[in-house]
C-alpha cells in the first residue's frame, strides 16, 4: 500500500466534500472500520509502518474535523443569511392587565414612608364620631358634624369623612412614639362633578415623638413630594385652619411642568396645593392620654385621586370610578 | 375678601412690589386666589391721557338725533371736539375725558374716530366706563370745578390693586381691610394708624328706644339716631371702593353702612325710623308663624329659633343677615336708625342655613365678631353719615350685658422656637405679637385682643402667631422614624394584587354604597347618597358587573376586571366588621374565571378544593364553591354572554397561605411520565378520581392532570372519558419502571372499584 497515495486521495475527497453527508462518506471511506486505511493498521507487523500509518490517520481525523467544521460554519451562515423577520411586525400576545392608578400612587406612598419608618395601617371606614370628631377637636355642633356633610349609619355610627381616625386608634392603642401613614377610602356627602366624588382616598400621615418640629413635617413632605413629583421639586408651607392641628399649614409643591414659571396645571402660579397638614394639637394628645409637655406631632393628609390627577393630567375624578378599560389600561 | 390696596394703604404704609406683598400675605395670613388690577390701567403713560374737561360748548349734533356734538377745554388752549350719546348736561359741566390712544379699563384703545360724519377728538366718561361705580345713564357729573387738564387720577381713583382672599374660618377679623392691614403691619413691621373714625359732636338728646330680649343671641345693640338726614348717590371715592370690593353702590347713608362693614368687619344695617311702630326697637326671637319680607322682596316665614330684630309689633329684619323691605332707607327717607350690634355666631348659622340665605352680614356674624367693635364701628359710621348726608346726630344708646374679658395666656417664647425647630429671638416675638395687638409678655402672661379672643385662648395658639410669619426660614428635616414594615396581610393583598394583573385582569374600583345587596342584614344608611348609593355592600358583585355592562356598552374588548376591597358585614356589635374580599369578572366563563382563581391559589400556595354550589347569581350548573369564596359563570340573565365570576375572602384565603414553603426534591431523581386515560360514567367529577388517586398512589404520585376529557362514537353513551398526565417520583430514589407499573396498577384498581372506572388502553 501506498501510504502517500492514499493520504493524497483522501486528502482531496475531504477537502473537496461540498456537504457534511459527502464529507461523512470520504470519512467512512477512508477511516471507516472497513477502510484500507483501518485494515492495514491492523495488520501492521513492524512499528515504523505503524508509526507512519497512525500519522497518517491522525492528519486525515484532523482534515475530517477542520472541513467539518468549515462545512458546519458555512451552513449556518447560509440558515442565518436566509431567515429575515419584519422587525416591526407585533409581538406574540400576552394577555396583561393594569394595576389602578390610584393603587399604583398608594404603593408609592406607602413605600415612601415604610422607607422613612412609618407602618402603614388599615384603619376601618365606618367609624363612631368620638374617633372621627370629637377626639380630633370638633365638639358636637362643628360644621361637618352636620348629616349635610357627613354620612350616618346610625346614632354616633358614621362613615369616615377622612383617615384621621385611625390616627386616633393607633394612638389609643400605644405609647408615643407613633410614626404612621393611612390609606384608605372616605366618604363625604358632595354632588358628583370634575374634582367631587362623594367616595375618595385620602392618606393620612402621623408623627408623635419627643422633639417633633415644623422643621420635621416640611422636611417630610419635601420628600414626599420630590418621590411623587420629582427630584427637582420646591414646596411651601402657608397658615391655614384646621381644628386637630395647631398651628395649621396648607402645602403646596412647584408646579412639575413648568417648575414654577407657571402655567396651565398650576394655573399661573406656579404652586400646585397638596393638602393640608399641621403640628397636632395638644387637644387631640390628651385626648388620647398623651402629655403634649412631652411629645409633640405632625399630621398631614392629601387626596390620592388629586395626586393622580395632577400628576398624570386625568381631567375628571368620575373616570376613577368607571373603569373604562380605555382609561386602565393607560397606566 | 376684597382687599383694595388703595384702602389698604390708609391704614399701613406699602412700599413693596404688589406680587410680594401677595406672596408674603398667602403665607403668612390668608391665600390670596387673585391679584386684580381694576379700572384705568395704569402703564405706558396711559394716565396722562385721562384728563378733566370742561364742556363749553354742547349741542345737537347735525346729522343725529341721540348725539350731543361738544367743545370740551381739556386745558391744551384749544379746546377739542368731542361727540357724546348722554344728555345729562350741559355747558358749563365739569367732566371725566379721554384722549385719543387712551387704553380704557375694559382694556379698547381709544382711537380719533368720525361719528355720523363729525369728528370725535376723544371721550366723555361714565362711571361705569371707569370702573367707579354702575351708572351708566349718563356721563359722570364731577361735583367739584376742577380746572381743565387737571389729570383726572387727582381728582378720581381712577386704577386700583386688589387682592383676592380666601379667609380661614377662624379669622372673622380678616373680612375687613383694617384687620388684614393690621397683618400687613406685622409682616413689615411698619406701623399701623388708628382705628378709622372720630366720634362727631351729638346734636341733641333724644331718646333711642332699644331693648333686648334675647342678650345669648344678641350681648350688644347700639342705636343712633339721625335727623334730616339727606339720601343721596355717593360721592366718587367711596363709590369707587365699595365697587373695587364687590359691593354695589346703592345710597350715600346705605353705603356708608357696608364701607364700614368692609373697613372694620362689624355689619351694621339702617332703618327708615319712621316706619317703625312705636319708634321702637325689640330684639328677640322669631314668634310662630311670623312673617315679613326681606329687602330682596321674598316673603319669609320664621322659626321660633330664628332671631329677629322687631319694632313694637312685628319682625322688621333678620338679625345680622338681612333687612326688611318695609323699614328700608330710601329717597325720601329722612330720619334714620342706626344699628351698630353684636350676634352671637351658632343661631346666625343655623337661620342663614335654614333660610338659604347668605350675606356679608352672615358670613362674619357666624365666625364670631368681636362685641367690642361695635362701638367703634358705630363711631366710624356717624362721622361718615354726618360728613355725607348732612343729617343731625340726635340720639344715642348702648345696650348690652357684661362684655367678656379679653383672655389671658401664659406664653413660653421658648415654646414656640422648640415647636419650629427654628431658633427664634424672644424679643421678636414679642414684637410681632404687639403688632398684632398681643399685649404683655414681660411676665410670660399675654392679654388677647378681644377681636382674636375667640381662637386664641392657649400656648400653641401663640405659638401658630409667631410661627406663621416665619414659615419660609423654618429649615427641612426629618423625624427619626420607627421599625417599620407592611404586616402580612398588607404583603399579600399587594400579591394578589400583582398575580391577577398577570392574569391578564385590570383593576377596578367600584362604589361601596349600592343600590341594593343580597344580604337581607346589610347596613342601609337612613339618609342615602342616592338611590343607587344606600346600602353597604356586602359583596363586591355588583360594582364588578356594573363596570364590566359599562366596557360592554362603550365596545371595549378583553373585558376582564378585578377589585380589592371592603364589604361591610352585620357583626352584631355597633360597628360591621369590614372584611377585604377580591373579586373579578372576566370575559370567556367558567373556566376562565377558575383559571385565574387556581393561579391566585397556585401564587399563595393555598391548595383549591372545590365543590359544586348554588348561588342566585351564578348559572346553576357552572357554580362552585371553593374555602376562600365562589366562583362560577355569571347568571346570564344579570349579564348576557358567558361571564366569568368569582369573589374570594382574603382573611380566609390568607389563613392557608402557609408561613415558609420547604424544599421538595424533585430534581436529584428522574420522574416517570404516563399518560392514562379512564372511562366513567357522565356524572364523575374529574376531581374526584384524581382525590381517590392520590389516596391509593400515595406520596410517590406527584401530580396527575387532565388534558383530555372526550365524549363520542368510541365512547358508550352516558359515560365520558379522562385523559390524564400523571408523573411518578420519588426524592429518595430513581424509581423502576416496576415502581411506576405497581404505582399505576393501585390506581386503577382504586379508580375501578369506587368509580367502575376502566382505563382505555
Amino acid at each position: 500500500m501506498d501510504a502517500q497515495a492514499l493520504e493524497n486521495e483522501a486528502q482531496s475527497a475531504i477537502s473537496s466534500a461540498k456537504t457534511l453527508e459527502e464529507l461523512d462518506d470520504a470519512r467512512v471511506r477512508f477511516l471507516g472500520r472497513k477502510s484500507e486505511l483501518k485494515q492495514a493498521l491492523r495488520e501492521v507487523r513492524d512499528a515504523e509502518t505503524g508509526r507512519v500509518l497512525n500519522a497518517v490517520r491522525d492528519r486525515l481525523e484532523q482534515g475530517v474535523a477542520e472541513r467539518e467544521a468549515a462545512l458546519r460554519e458555512s451552513k449556518l451562515e447560509r440558515r442565518l443569511s436566509e431567515e429575515r423577520v419584519d422587525v416591526t411586525l407585533p409581538g406574540e400576545a400576552t394577555s396583561r392587565g393594569h394595576l389602578n392608578l390610584i393603587t399604583q400612587i398608594r404603593r408609592e406612598v406607602e413605600d415612601v414612608f415604610l422607607g422613612l419608618g412609618y407602618t402603614v395601617v388599615d384603619g376601618d371606614e365606618v367609624e363612631d364620631t368620638w374617633h372621627l370628631f370629637d377626639a380630633l377637636n370638633m365638639p358636637p355642633g362643628h360644621v361637618t358634624r352636620s348629616p349635610l356633610h357627613t354620612l350616618f349609619v346610625n346614632g354616633d355610627v358614621v362613615l369616615r369623612t377622612e383617615t384621621s381616625p385611625s390616627q386616633i386608634r393607633v394612638m389609643e392603642a400605644q405609647e408615643p412614639p407613633v410614626y404612621m401613614v393611612s390609606l384608605g377610602r372616605c366618604y363625604r356627602r358632595d354632588t358628583p362633578d370634575a374634582t367631587h366624588s362623594p367616595i375618595f382616598h385620602q392618606v393620612e400621615g402621623l408623627a408623635v415623638d419627643e422633639g417633633i418640629t415644623v422643621a420635621d413635617l416640611k422636611g417630610t413632605i419635601l420628600h414626599l413630594a420630590r418621590a411623587l413629583f420629582g427630584e427637582e421639586r420646591r414646596v411651601r408651607f402657608m397658615t391655614d385652619f384646621f381644628p386637630f392641628t395647631e398651628p395649621s399649614l396648607g402645602a403646596a409643591v412647584s408646579c412639575f411642568l413648568c417648575d414654577g414659571r407657571g402655567c396651565s396645571v398650576c394655573k399661573e402660579t406656579g404652586w400646585i396645593e397638596m393638602g393640608g397638614s399641621g403640628m397636632v394639637d395638644p387637644n387631640v394628645l390628651q385626648n388620647v392620654g398623651y402629655d403634649p409637655e412631652k411629645v409633640s406631632g405632625f399630621a398631614f393628609g392629601l387626596g390620592l385621586e388629586r395626586i393622580a390627577m395632577l400628576r398624570h393630567g386625568v381631567p375628571d375624578i368620575r373616570m376613577f370610578w368607571e373603569n373604562d378599560l380605555r382609561f386602565l389600561r393607560q397606566f | 375678601m376684597l382687599v383694595p390696596l388703595s384702602w389698604l394703604r390708609d391704614y399701613v404704609a406699602l412700599d413693596v412690589p404688589v406680587e410680594e406683598l401677595a406672596d408674603r400675605v398667602n403665607i403668612s395670613v390668608a391665600e390670596v386666589e387673585r391679584i386684580i388690577r381694576r379700572g384705568v390701567p395704569d402703564q405706558d403713560g396711559n394716565l396722562g391721557l385721562y384728563r378733566v374737561g370742561r364742556v363749553l360748548e354742547a349741542g345737537q349734533h347735525p346729522n343725529a338725533d341721540r348725539l350731543q356734538l361738544c367743545r370740551v377745554d381739556v386745558g391744551e388752549g384749544e379746546p377739542r371736539q368731542i361727540v357724546c350719546g348722554a344728555w345729562n348736561f350741559g355747558e358749563g359741566a365739569t367732566v371725566a375725558v379721554a384722549l385719543p390712544g387712551a387704553v380704557l379699563p375694559d382694556g379698547r384703545r381709544l382711537e380719533r374716530a368720525k361719528l355720523r360724519g363729525t369728528v370725535s377728538d376723544g371721550m366723555i366718561l361714565s362711571e361705569r366706563e371707569l370702573e367707579l361705580g354702575t351708572d351708566h345713564t349718563g356721563i359722570l357729573v364731577l361735583a367739584e370745578p376742577w380746572d381743565p387738564g387737571t389729570p383726572l387720577a387727582d381728582v378720581l381713583p381712577l386704577g386700583d390693586v386688589v387682592l383676592e382672599l380666601e379667609t380661614t374660618p377662624n379669622r372673622p377679623d380678616l373680612l375687613a381691610v383694617y384687620g388684614v392691614a393690621r397683618e400687613v403691619s406685622a409682616l413689615y413691621d411698619s406701623e399701623l394708624s388708628p382705628v378709622p373714625g372720630t366720634e362727631p359732636e351729638r346734636a341733641g338728646d333724644e331718646p333711642v328706644n332699644v331693648s333686648i330680649e334675647d342678650y345669648e343671641g344678641c350681648p350688644r345693640y347700639i342705636g343712633r339716631l339721625f335727623r334730616n338726614v339727606r339720601v343721596a348717590s355717593s360721592p366718587p371715592w367711596l363709590k369707587a371702593r365699595l365697587v373695587a370690593a364687590g359691593l354695589r353702590p346703592i345710597s350715600n347713608v346705605v353705603d356708608v353702612t357696608n364701607y364700614v362693614m368692609h373697613s372694620l368687619g362689624n355689619p351694621l344695617h339702617v332703618f327708615d325710623f319712621d316706619t317703625l311702630g312705636g319708634g321702637r326697637i325689640v330684639v328677640r326671637r322669631a314668634r310662630k308663624g311670623e312673617e315679613f319680607t326681606t329687602l330682596d322682596g321674598t316673603r319669609r316665614e320664621l322659626d321660633p329659633a330664628d332671631l329677629v330684630i322687631a319694632d313694637a309689633e312685628h319682625a322688621i329684619a333678620f338679625a345680622g343677615i338681612m333687612g326688611g323691605r318695609d323699614t328700608e332707607v330710601r329717597e325720601s327717607t329722612t330720619n334714620v336708625l342706626l344699628e351698630a350690634a353684636n350676634f352671637e355666631p351658632v343661631g346666625i348659622l343655623h337661620s342663614s342655613e335654614r333660610h338659604a340665605l347668605r350675606t356679608e352680614g352672615s358670613n362674619r356674624w357666624e365666625k364670631g365678631v368681636d362685641p367690642y367693635l361695635a362701638e367703634q364701628a358705630a363711631t366710624y359710621a356717624t362721622e361718615l353719615v354726618v360728613e355725607l348726608s348732612a343729617a343731625t346726630w340726635v340720639g344715642d344708646v348702648d345696650v348690652k350685658r357684661d362684655l367678656p374679658e379679653p383672655p389671658i395666656v401664659h406664653f413660653r417664647p421658648a415654646r414656640a422656637s422648640a415647636l419650629a425647630g427654628l431658633e427664634l429671638e424672644p424679643k421678636g416675638q414679642l414684637a410681632t405679637l404687639r403688632r398684632l395687638g398681643f399685649e404683655g409678655g414681660g411676665n410670660g402672661s399675654i392679654t388677647v385682643p378681644t377681636w382674636r379672643a375667640r381662637d386664641v385662648t392657649r400656648e400653641p395658639d401663640l405659638v401658630e402667631e409667631v410661627v406663621r410669619f416665619h414659615l419660609s426660614e423654618v429649615p427641612f428635616t426629618l423625624a427619626r422614624g420607627a421599625a417599620a414594615r407592611l404586616t402580612r396581610e398588607q404583603k399579600l393583598r399587594r400579591v394578589v394584587e400583582d398575580v391577577l394583573v398577570g392574569c391578564g385582569l385590570s383593576e377596578a374600583y367600584t362604589s361601596s354604597l349600592v343600590a341594593d345587596d343580597p344580604a337581607p342584614d346589610a347596613i342601609r344608611l337612613p339618609v342615602p347618597l342616592s338611590a343607587e348609593q344606600a346600602v353597604l355592600r356586602t359583596t363586591l358583585l355588583s360594582g364588578l358587573v356594573d363596570s364590566g355592562r359599562h366596557n360592554v356598552d362603550v365596545g371595549n374588548e378583553g373585558i376582564a376586571l378585578f377589585e380589592l376591597a371592603r364589604v361591610y358585614l352585620s357583626s352584631g356589635e355597633v360597628r360591621p366588621d369590614e372584611h377585604w374580599h377580591v373579586g373579578g369578572i372576566v370575559a370567556g366563563g367558567f373556566f376562565r374565571a377558575k383559571g385565574v382563581v387556581e393561579a391566585l391559589h397556585g401564587a399563595l400556595h393555598v391548595d383549591l378544593r372545590v365543590e359544586v354550589v348554588q348561588r342566585d347569581s351564578l348559572h346553576p350548573g357552572k357554580a362552585a364553591r371553593c374555602d376562600a369564596g365562589w366562583f362560577g359563570e355569571l347568571h346570564p340573565a344579570i349579564l348576557e354572554g358567558a361571564w366569568g365570576v368569582f369573589e374570594l375572602d382574603l382573611p380566609a384565603l390568607f389563613a392557608a397561605v402557609p408561613d415558609r414553603l420547604v424544599y421538595e426534591d424533585v430534581i436529584t431523581y428522574p420522574a416517570v411520565y404516563q399518560d392514562l386515560a379512564f372511562v366513567v360514567d357522565e356524572h364523575v367529577p374529574a376531581g374526584q378520581l384524581v382525590e381517590t388517586a392520590q389516596e391509593a398512589a400515595g406520596r410517590e404520585l406527584r401530580e396527575m392532570r387532565v388534558f383530555d376529557v372526550y365524549r363520542g362514537d368510541q365512547i358508550a353513551a352516558g359515560k365520558k372519558s379522562i385523559a390524564f398526565r400523571v408523573a411518578f417520583q420519588s426524592p429518595e430514589r430513581t424509581l423502576s419502571d416496576e415502581d411506576a407499573r405497581a404505582l399505576r396498577e393501585r390506581i386503577v384498581s382504586a379508580l375501578a372499584d369506587r368509580f367502575g372506572a376502566e382505563l382505555r388502553a
